[in-house]
């Protein structure tokens, strides 16, 4: 299990139990297979209770940035590069990118997801530019 | 434009009282490092001045909203109401379930009243405890990837919606430039130095594309809100301002990954919203003489300009370069200097200017001729819409 990540629904345990595997796995509908963010109770598309924690493939595109220059969080020191993604699947998702891929950026570039270490310990899922050498991230044996 | 859902009468309620506190000078002593009221310290002020403006006393009251930051039980008690009808809700949302009280006969003639010391008591509007998060999951959600603010939102929404139409984002700052002039010419406003396309251009980013001047003050105070029926009105003193339309439309599916917001920027409960005020009102946007935002950031007003009706998507920019929205502009919005400028008061102080230019004699601040105007807001995807006349 994670450490540290607060879960702000119980639906939210099994995603960062994937997170911390290195396969983010996110809840798919068993009546109508939409894939769901964030986790939830219940199908938004047509109110199906039963899902199954599914792999996504980590490919996405961008949607949306903002470069934080000021210091909210005590995790996350200026400059800070927060993206809104769409995953492959369909569900938007908020993460973040390496601030030094800040000049790539355009609207709709592929992104890859890569698995790296918040700073309070839990691993967490980013994304970089797809097909860019890795810049950071954990070891696959490294990963919890 | 026709609804097949029947809504509240047209001008059957007004607004006969406005009241707030002295924003200017409790901002200077909070920053001092005084307290100078509570929230419900700072209602009761703003209510006791809307009682006065309104010509009644409290025993005419009989019914009583409350804004979010208060709860009506003890309102009810400082103030030495017991209203028959009572309820709590944001400012366009208690004007509505006032309208509503009124029509119904619920009550007849309503104080509405807000108080925040959000300021002297630093409520965080960031991080993973922020204020809101309960209600607007995307507030708190986000922020194990560094995303925290509500700033930081429409940050991302305007550094979308600026790539997508091909604009440059420092067409922005002639927002935060019209309403620093409307500012200057309100003695309540609590920012009254003039400040240029250069100066908005030489401030830091906070979340970037929005520089320091995009971003809503932070302040105590607190507004009071009197409204009655139109019958009942003919009692009060001064002119009643009549509520002529009203709509709201929300959209909250796939809210907190944000999809309304990036991917549709508000448009459709805008639209929804605005026909349906507009529908009541049997009037359009070109009947209004002023428009106010609830402009916690500077891209709402972008983005209302668009999803309520004045200018084409996209056209936000150019609308407001060749119309003008400050003093002498052809399109009058915040006139007071809005939360930019004026006051945080969370909507609450829009309702009040709203009010004030269309009783007139505002001197150099007065909107010529002013006999319709339009309140609209979008926070979070909660679209309002409210039409005010004379």
């Amino acid at each position: 299990m994670s450490e540290g990540v607060r879960l702000f629904s119980p639906y939210d345990g099994p995603m960062w139990d994937s997170v911390a595997e290195g396969a983010l796995r996110l809840q798919r509908c068993d009546e109508c297979g939409a894939f769901r963010y964030p986790p939830g109770p219940a199908c938004p598309e047509c109110l199906a209770m039963e899902s199954c924690w599914t792999a996504i493939s980590g490919r996405a595109r961008l949607i949306a940035w903002t470069v934080f220059h000021r210091q909210y969080l005590p995790a996350y020191a200026p400059p800070v590069l927060v993206v809104a993604v769409q995953l492959e699947e369909g569900p938007l998702m908020v993460s973040n990118m390496p601030p030094e891929s800040r000049n790539g950026l355009r609207l709709d570039a592929p992104l890859e997801v890569f698995y790296d270490r918040h700073p309070d310990g839990y691993a967490l899922p980013r994304f970089r530019l797809a097909g860019q050498p890795p810049t950071s991230g954990l070891p696959a044996a490294a990963q919890d | 434009m026709t609804s097949a859902i029947s809504g509240p009468t047209p001008r059957a309620s007004c607004i006969v009282g406005v009241g707030h506190t002295d924003w200017a000078e409790d901002y200077r002593r909070v920053r001092a490092g005084e307290k100078p009221e509570d929230s419900y310290g700072y209602a009761v002020r703003a209510f006791r001045r809307a009682l006065d403006d309104a010509g009644l006393g409290r025993q005419d009251i009989d019914g009583l909203i409350v804004g979010p930051t208060l709860a009506t039980e003890r309102m009810g008690e400082i103030l030495n109401i017991n209203p028959r009808w009572a309820g709590q809700a944001d400012a366009v949302q208690a004007i509505l379930q006032a309208v509503m009280a009124i029509e119904s006969g619920m009550a007849e003639c309503i104080a509405l009243v807000y108080g925040n010391d959000q300021r002297s008591a630093r409520v965080q509007y960031g991080g993973p405890q922020a204020a809101g998060g309960a209600a607007f999951l995307s507030y708190v959600y986000h922020s194990p990837w560094g995303l925290t603010s509500q700033g930081a939102l429409y940050a991302m929404m305007f550094q979308r919606y600026r790539d997508l139409c091909g604009i440059d984002g420092d067409d922005l700052g002639q927002v935060a430039v019209a309403q620093r002039a409307w500012a200057c010419l309100n003695p309540e406003a609590i920012m009254r130095k003039p400040i240029t396309a250069e100066d908005y251009l030489a401030a830091p980013f906070i979340a970037e594309p929005l520089r320091l001047h995009d971003y809503c003050l932070i302040n105590d105070g607190g507004v009071a809100l009197i409204l009655c029926s139109a019958e009942r009105a003919r009692r009060a003193a001064g002119t009643p301002v009549h509520v002529c339309g009203v709509g709201r439309s929300d959209l909250n599916v796939r809210a907190t990954s944000l999809g309304p917001r990036l991917l549709e920027f508000y448009r459709p409960a805008q639209k929804a919203a605005a026909e349906r005020s507009y529908a009541m009102a049997g009037l359009g946007p070109e009947d209004m003489d002023a428009v106010y935002v609830y402009d916690s950031f500077s891209p709402h007003v972008f983005f209302a300009l668009e999803g309520f009706g004045y200018c084409p998507e996209g056209d936000a920019a150019g609308f407001i370069r060749r119309r003008g929205i400050g003093p002498g502009g052809g399109l009058p919005v915040n006139t007071g200097g809005g939360h930019l400028s004026e006051s945080y008061m969370q909507g609450w102080n829009h309702q009040v200017e709203a009010v004030r230019q269309l009783r007139g004699g505002l001197g150099a601040r007065q909107v010529p001729g002013c006999r319709h105007v339009h309140y609209c807001s979008d926070v979070a995807g909660k679209a309002m819409s409210l039409i005010y006349g004379i």
